[in-house]
């Protein structure tokens, strides 16, 4: 029998590693400092001399990063293919945007002051669970298409990948705190929706297009939306997740905007490619077929309080309010006149018409 | 008990308005109130508390495609989204929801909780040496979390509770680059040297979730190891707490993957070998990196300059057996302890363990 004292005898000296020091002498730009701001020390701070200096193009697919010096010998290459053209992904706000996700974390599980959610009437609270079930299910999906891309972010432009990571979390948390909701007060998840243009967004195989149907329309509608989840809200509780889930779609849609703003300045025939995709998208949007059987209905029916007249009323004016922030968006990215030139799907720019 | 006169007359004003109102027909799983549950002193309303009732209830097998959530009723019109991932033992740990509620509540920012102000000049060998070793452990996080975040689109809304964690891991793999490459940017050096990186193709190609597991609890053991050496590597407070708060995410991602392994190892114990192949790969690629990079800066600090480095290998050394022991710990705790005895050569090397011919005489 051999004892733990016999194997330690047995133990060997481990091998030590090759001591290399040739990094000690590298042609990298030395002596960056940067002191920490108001805000800490921000990703702003940071991107000083060269290492500030955003690539137009990066043929690197290694996870090296930005300003580092190269490995010696053979390397592999750690993703198929990268986006290594700065208009594919970049934006000039995302290092800003990821800046502010961090400082602005938040918990669905302490900060929903969930012990104001009283006992709602039974219609009211199956409303309230069928537009969770809804957008649960929607945010479940925005969050699976930040995490496709990230593999193709070039390391060269991690501005926008630490955007696209700090989607995932806010999304988790989306996904999380309307689930949370929908079990919390005595009700349930309701009807699963019929798509809604969901599936387009996750089978883009071009960034741009993705971004544009994601962050821009798809998620400035629920942003537009939330905004005006006082006139949803029945609690404390419910107005508090929709103006946190406001404040982080709000960043969603940013990067939206100043990534289709760059890509349109550097490429201005990308235009039309991106005018097509809301084409179909804005279709697939308002597509009867397509359209959530719950929501529209849970959505009119909260906005109402049960009143239903009340409601489309209410409905039209959010719809409105949607549209119009859409197109203002779009203008600010430089892909304004899609309403002017007809092109705007007619059932939104029917909804512009509304009182 | 529904109120079947209030849903009526919801159901007709819906219906005159031409609204659908099939989803007031629904039987409704009524009376779930998680919200009981939830106190301040036990961490608020926290995703577990939702698990009761059929929303509670994870299926061995998750037959649907779509993005439909646990305990909703299916609208059989919704599109097939292309998931592939429908085996509850392929990701599941009972562990998930509450590491994600612990990386929410752990939640820190590398802007403002760091005490960037505690940089001060350290020597410029010193200085080198951290921002190498910056350089390569901003490399790790971002390799980290592009690897991670692919999954996501592979795994169906049945495991809610794992995509949502593995949204907190990416997250916090994004924090580890980014807070590594601001102390290498903010203390007059600069980045380094990118490291060759063949140890991380086990990570970036792995075609089974369980392959990604298994080479993420090499990386991330070895890892965590030289972290914990935080005190004694750390020159600032500065670097101390970045030291500190990245261990503390990296034991949560280790808390799951080594569960997860576990329970699939209890499962479905016919993958043992399967899994053991992985894990033959993962360390074959470690120990033919052949790129010392990162122990040669250890050393430096060590040795508290480039003088005192041939010197500290020995230390080195340590930390690297070190390094391969964690890694074989965490095995044993996925029932694995046969790891020890198929490990790869080099890594036994490492280890100061006996080779495996001499240690096959010996009766225990």
């Amino acid at each position: 029998m051999v004892t733990a004292d016999k194997l330690n005898e047995l133990q060997l000296e481990p091998e030590a590693p090759e001591l290399d020091l040739s990094w000690l002498n590298l042609d990298t730009v030395w002596g960056v400092s940067a002191e920490p701001g108001r805000k800490g020390l921000t990703l702003q701070q940071i991107n000083k001399t060269i290492y500030g200096e955003i690539p137009t193009t990066s043929e690197d697919s290694s996870a090296r990063p930005r300003g580092a010096a190269p490995p010696e010998g053979a390397t592999p290459r750690m993703t198929p293919w990268v986006l290594g053209d700065a208009t594919e992904t970049f934006s000039d706000s995302a290092a800003l945007l990821y800046d502010e996700a961090v400082s602005r974390q938040w918990s669905s599980a302490t900060d929903i002051p969930w012990d104001t959610l009283d006992e709602l009437p039974e219609d009211i609270e199956r409303a309230m669970v069928q537009l969770c079930t809804s957008l649960t299910e929607v945010e479940f999906i925005a969050g699976d298409v930040p995490g496709k891309w990230l593999p193709r972010i070039a390391a060269d432009h991690f501005e926008s990948g630490l955007f696209l990571m700090s989607q995932v979390m806010d999304e988790a948390r989306h996904t999380d705190v309307f689930r949370k909701r929908a079990l919390a007060n005595g009700g349930g998840l309701l009807l699963q929706g019929g798509g809604g243009g969901l599936r387009q967004i996750l089978e883009a195989e071009d960034f741009t297009q993705m971004s544009s149907m994601l962050h821009i329309l798809g998620e400035g509608f629920v942003q537009s939306l939330f905004r005006l989840g006082e006139l949803i809200a029945h609690n404390e509780a419910e107005k508090r997740i929709f103006r946190l889930a406001a404040q982080d779609e709000s960043r969603h849609v940013a990067y939206g905007v100043t990534h289709l703003k760059y890509t349109l300045e550097h490429e201005p025939e990308k235009a039309e490619e991106v005018h097509w995709t809301l084409d179909m998208f804005e279709d697939t949007l308002v597509d009867p077929d397509q359209a959530n059987p719950g929501l529209a209905g849970a959505l009119v029916y909260l906005l109402g309080d049960g009143d239903v007249d009340e409601g489309w009323r209410l409905f039209w004016h959010v719809r409105r309010k949607q549209v119009l922030e859409y197109l203002h968006r779009l203008d600010v990215a430089g892909l304004g006149g899609r309403l002017e030139t007809g092109r705007l799907h007619p059932s939104l720019a029917g909804a512009l018409d509304e009182n | 008990m529904p109120d079947n006169d209030v849903i009526a007359a919801a159901k007709e004003r819906l219906e005159q308005s031409g609204l659908p109102s099939t989803w007031l027909d629904i039987p409704v799983h009524w009376g779930v109130k998680a919200k009981e549950q939830a106190t301040p002193e036990n961490g608020g309303l926290r995703f577990q508390m939702l698990n009761v009732d059929v929303y509670g209830e994870v299926p061995e097998y998750w037959d649907n495609n779509t993005e439909i959530p646990r305990g909703a009723v299916p609208d059989t019109r919704t599109e097939q989204m292309g998931y592939s991932i429908f085996n509850k033992a392929e990701v599941w740990s009972d562990l998930c929801a509450d590491l994600y509620e612990d990386a929410i509540a752990d939640r820190w920012n590398s802007s403002a909780d760091i005490p960037w102000d505690s940089l001060e000049p350290i020597g410029a060998d010193l200085e080198r040496a951290v921002c190498q070793i910056a350089t390569l452990m901003s490399e790790y996080g971002w390799t980290k979390a592009q690897t991670t975040g692919r999954w996501l689109q592979e795994i169906s809304y049945g495991y809610i509770e794992v995509k949502l964690f593995l949204g907190t891991v990416v997250f916090d793999a994004a924090r580890m680059f980014e807070v590594w490459r601001k102390r290498a940017l903010a203390n007059g050096g600069g980045m380094g040297r990118g490291g060759r990186n063949w140890k991380f193709l086990p990570l970036t190609q792995s075609y089974t979730f369980s392959e990604f597991v298994v080479a993420s609890i090499m990386h991330d053991s070895m890892l965590l190891t030289l972290l914990r050496r935080g005190e004694q590597l750390a020159r600032t407070d500065a670097e101390r707490r970045i030291y500190q708060l990245c261990e503390q995410d990296l034991e949560r991602h280790l808390a799951y993957f080594v569960d997860h392994m576990r329970y699939l190892m209890l499962k479905e114990p016919v993958r043992r070998e399967e899994i053991h192949r992985y894990m033959n790969k993962a360390e074959w690629y470690l120990a033919k990196d052949g790129d010392d990079t990162l122990y040669s800066a250890l050393a430096v600090i060590m040795g508290d300059g480039r003088e005192g480095a041939e010197e500290a290998m020995a230390d080195v050394a340590e930390l690297r057996r070190e390094q391969i022991e964690t890694y074989l710990g965490y095995l044993r705790q996925c029932h694995l302890a046969d790891r020890q005895d198929r490990l790869n050569e080099e890594l036994r090397k490492w280890a100061g363990m006996v080779e495996l011919e001499e240690e096959e005489k010996i009766p225990v």
